[in-house]
């Protein structure tokens, strides 16, 4: 049966993160300002920032009576949302293809580690098949020799090291496959890059580092090839989707809120010819806010029921991606728009969201990429088409 | 606990609905469209198919799952949708909102087997008007009312038996059960730009005497945004099954026209425009889901269905609009359906109150 209402535990879990994101805007503008130059210099995360429960770590504990687990998490980052940046330091994407794809011995030595997801290079972003650092087995040694360098690597200068995409060496016809390492942050080789300034998202650190010669023993090469690599996406994209709605939905509420108090309420009643600009305006926002909340939650009910590991979600989540990354760009964009130019100054967070959420419809596959994997599933073609 | 998953009723609503849709609707619409009007045996098959007659159940009505007929009715032809979606509307208002009399006449005249319709007359001839404050006008009189106005867009106007009339009353709006063949009342055809196998209609009322029971509810009138809400989501869900039409026709056009060396659809351009199509069909769809079942829930629907017909309406009309620019010259002439539903779904997504759930 249809139903869009929210389980009792589901509601649990929302009020746990909206309290969090309550307290987490109170530090958002310490937060952006003191992680210019990287990562935070003082410590933000949640039993500090909010001195509660930390709402990521109850669903894990009791996911017990929600919609599914994974529709409750996607509901839960689209009530707290970047400001608080809970579950970026806990869910370390790296950390979570270890998890799924390593062996019992890989995890043992190190599943105890936080490790960032090492994909993008200079040459090589929205098309991996350019990726050229690569790796060589050394059997002499038993080790891999990796070479190469990665950048716009998430949490890299924070974390202890990262999962990273490689070429192996050439096969019998002389192409390269895609090999995963367990790369470690301080390791011989492993070359440091400051962290990367940005326009937003100031408080999610960004960095990069370079492989010279770096020798890695055999238990660090994962099974995970490329496609399984780049499976954990379509977990992650109505995540990405979802706190982008989160940080739309703090924007959407300030704009409401400032409208009422200058005495413009929205009327949902009256037909579009009754509404003024403004009111106008804003409705239209918030349809495009609902519009990417049904896509979002659509693809994590249709994880629910496939299965995380399953492709058959795919292109659901690429919708949930395109829609709400496009959708964060106009909602944000506007707002600041209907507002006027008071919307500007650092004295509200208005500005800040504008510029964090611009990211969402760029990493984790832009929107052009989204649209290239929605549009060879629907037209039936691979690479005729990209 | 939020699913997406239809009961098995309306997986056979739906699979049904697609088929009559695909074998009777589709073929015919473009006559409809030439006609002006909708051929009596395809309306005696949707009749026959008791999608109007259901709505007299208060108990087994459901919205969501009339979402889903006009979903796919429209996707074969929009002006079928909306006349059941009018007839569907107008025994809704009545048997959610009639007193026990009202509900026993009106009810009555679904029992023949030929398609038998009450409209909703909601829209006035007037610019930049809003559905929410007509100008059409009840007066108290000694043994009941007097109306006058006159209102525009009414589905099948030359067939309908009643009108549900939305008018002022007291300064707020009301709503009033009107014989087609009362005295005082005109019905003049306007074909308007799309859905003219609706037949469209103005419908003039010039002191129109109504007894008292003409009033919806009788003593305690009606509740007219929640028609208004309820057709906002039906004409969501026609706009959803528009959207779908266009896209199902332009996927294998595009992969089989050939230009400068290679298919259309491998253009990016294009292709890009049809995975819009695909996304934006699947968020007014769970946009149009979440209206309906707040709906048939009894919460209040009004934002979500205003939500849901703003988007349908802002997409639909991009959706046909590039629909139309990847055929070309083939987009503009009556050879294809695209530019009937190019004029269709400029037409849908200004509509107000003609298509109930
Ligand atoms: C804050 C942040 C965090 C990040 N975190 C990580 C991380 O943890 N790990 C990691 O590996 N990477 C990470 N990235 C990198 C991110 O995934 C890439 O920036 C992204 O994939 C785009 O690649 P690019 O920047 O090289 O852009 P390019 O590949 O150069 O693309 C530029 C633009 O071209 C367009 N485009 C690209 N391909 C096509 C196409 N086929 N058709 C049409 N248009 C196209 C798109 O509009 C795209 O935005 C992060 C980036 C940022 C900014």
């Amino acid at each position: 049966m249809v139903d869009f209402s929210l389980t009792r535990r589901d509601e649990e879990l929302v009020a746990l993160a909206e309290r969090e994101n309550k307290i987490a805007l109170k530090h958002a503008r310490a937060a952006d300002v003191h992680s210019i130059d990287g990562a935070l210099p003082f410590a933000l995360p949640h039993p500090d920032v909010a001195g509660l429960q930390d709402p990521f770590e109850a669903l894990a504990n009791d996911h017990e009576g929600t919609s599914s687990e994974v529709i409750a998490e996607a509901l839960m980052m689209i009530s707290s949302a970047a400001d608080a940046d809970l579950r970026d330091r806990d869910h370390a994407f790296g950390s979570l293809v270890l998890e799924e794809f390593g062996t019992d011995e890989q995890k043992a030595k190190y599943g105890h580690l936080k490790l960032a997801i090492g994909l993008t290079e200079p040459g090589a972003g929205s098309d991996p098949s350019m990726i050229r650092s690569n790796s060589r087995y050394d059997a002499e040694t038993g080790d891999y020799v990796l070479n190469g360098e990665k950048t716009f690597i998430s949490f890299f200068n924070i974390y202890d090291g990262a999962v990273t995409l490689v070429r192996g060496e050439p096969d019998e016809k002389g192409n390269r496959p895609f090999h995963t390492f367990v790369v470690l942050r301080g390791q011989e080789g492993v070359g440091k890059v400051p962290s990367i300034r940005k326009m937003g998202m100031r408080q999610h650190d960004l960095a990069g580092f370079s492989m010279q010669d770096v020798r890695v023993p055999e238990i660090a090469k994962l099974s995970a090839d490329f496609a399984k690599t780049f499976s954990k996406f379509n977990h992650n994209r109505p995540l990405v989707a979802a706190v982008a709605l989160g940080t739309c939905r703090s924007m959407l509420d300030f704009t409401r809120e400032r409208l009422e108090a200058r005495g413009i309420s929205i009327d949902y009643a009256k037909g579009a010819a009754g509404r003024s600009a403004a009111e106008d305006r804003l409705i239209r926002m918030e349809a495009l806010w609902e519009a990417a909340w049904g896509v979002t939650m659509y693809a994590k009910w249709k994880q629910t029921q496939v299965g995380t590991p399953s492709y058959d979600y795919r292109t659901e989540a690429s919708i949930s991606k395109a829609i709400a990354g496009k959708a964060a760009r106009t909602i944000t964009q506007t707002c600041l728009d209907i507002l006027g130019p008071e919307a500007l100054s650092e004295h509200y967070l208005a500005e800040k969201w504008f510029r964090d959420v611009r990211i969402a419809d760029i990493y984790e596959g832009a929107g052009e990429i989204q649209r290239v994997l929605v549009a060879r599933e629907m037209l039936g073609y691979k690479r005729e088409l990209n | 606990m939020i699913s997406f998953e239809l009961t098995e009723e309306q997986e056979i609503i739906r699979s049904t609905m697609r088929e009559i849709s695909r074998d009777a609707l589709s073929p015919e619409a473009r006559r409809h469209d030439l006609d002006g009007a909708i051929g009596t045996a395809v309306l005696d098959t949707i009749w026959q198919a008791g999608i109007v007659q259901a709505q007299a159940d208060r108990e087994s009505r459901s919205p969501v799952s009339n979402v889903l007929v006009l979903e796919e009715l429209a996707a074969g032809d929009a002006s079928v949708a909306l006349a059941v979606g009018a007839a569907s509307g107008f025994v809704q208002a009545v048997t959610d909102q009639g007193s026990e009399a009202q509900r026993a006449v009106f009810l009555a005249s679904l029992e023949g087997d030929r398609f038998a319709a009450g409209t909703i007359a909601a829209m006035e001839p007037d610019f930049v008007g809003d559905v929410t404050r007509p100008a059409t006008r009840v007066l108290r009189s000694e043994d009941g009312f007097t109306l006058s106005g006159r209102k525009t867009m009414v589905p099948l106007a030359a067939q309908s038996t009643h009108f549900l009339v939305i008018a002022d009353l007291d300064g707020a709006s009301d709503a009033f059960i009107v014989d087609a063949s009362a005295t005082g009342v005109t019905i003049e055809a306007r074909q308007a730009l799309g859905l003219r196998g609706l037949g469209l209609g103005e419908v003039n009322f010039d002191g129109v005497v109504l007894p008292t029971d003409a009033r919806l509810g009788e003593g305690n009138g009606a509740d007219v945004q929640r028609i208004i809400d309820g057709a906002r989501v039906g004409l969501a869900a026609a706009m959803l099954g528009l959207s779908r039409a266009v896209m199902e026709h332009i996927i294998p056009y595009t992969k089989e026209r050939v230009v400068h060396g290679s298919p259309l659809a491998q253009k990016q351009k294009i292709a890009f425009d049809i995975a819009d199509m695909r996304m934006e069909t699947d968020a007014i769809r769970w946009m149009t889901w979440k209206a309906a079942w707040a709906l048939e829930t009894g919460l209040d629907a009004t934002r979500l269905a205003q939500l849901a017909y703003t988007y349908a309406g802002e997409r639909v009309m991009q959706i046909a609009d590039n629909g139309l620019q990847s055929m070309g010259g083939h987009g503009f002439v009556e050879e294809h359906p695209m530019e009937m539903w190019y004029r269709n779904a400029r037409s849908l997504s200004m509509l107000e109150s003609v298509a109930g759930v």
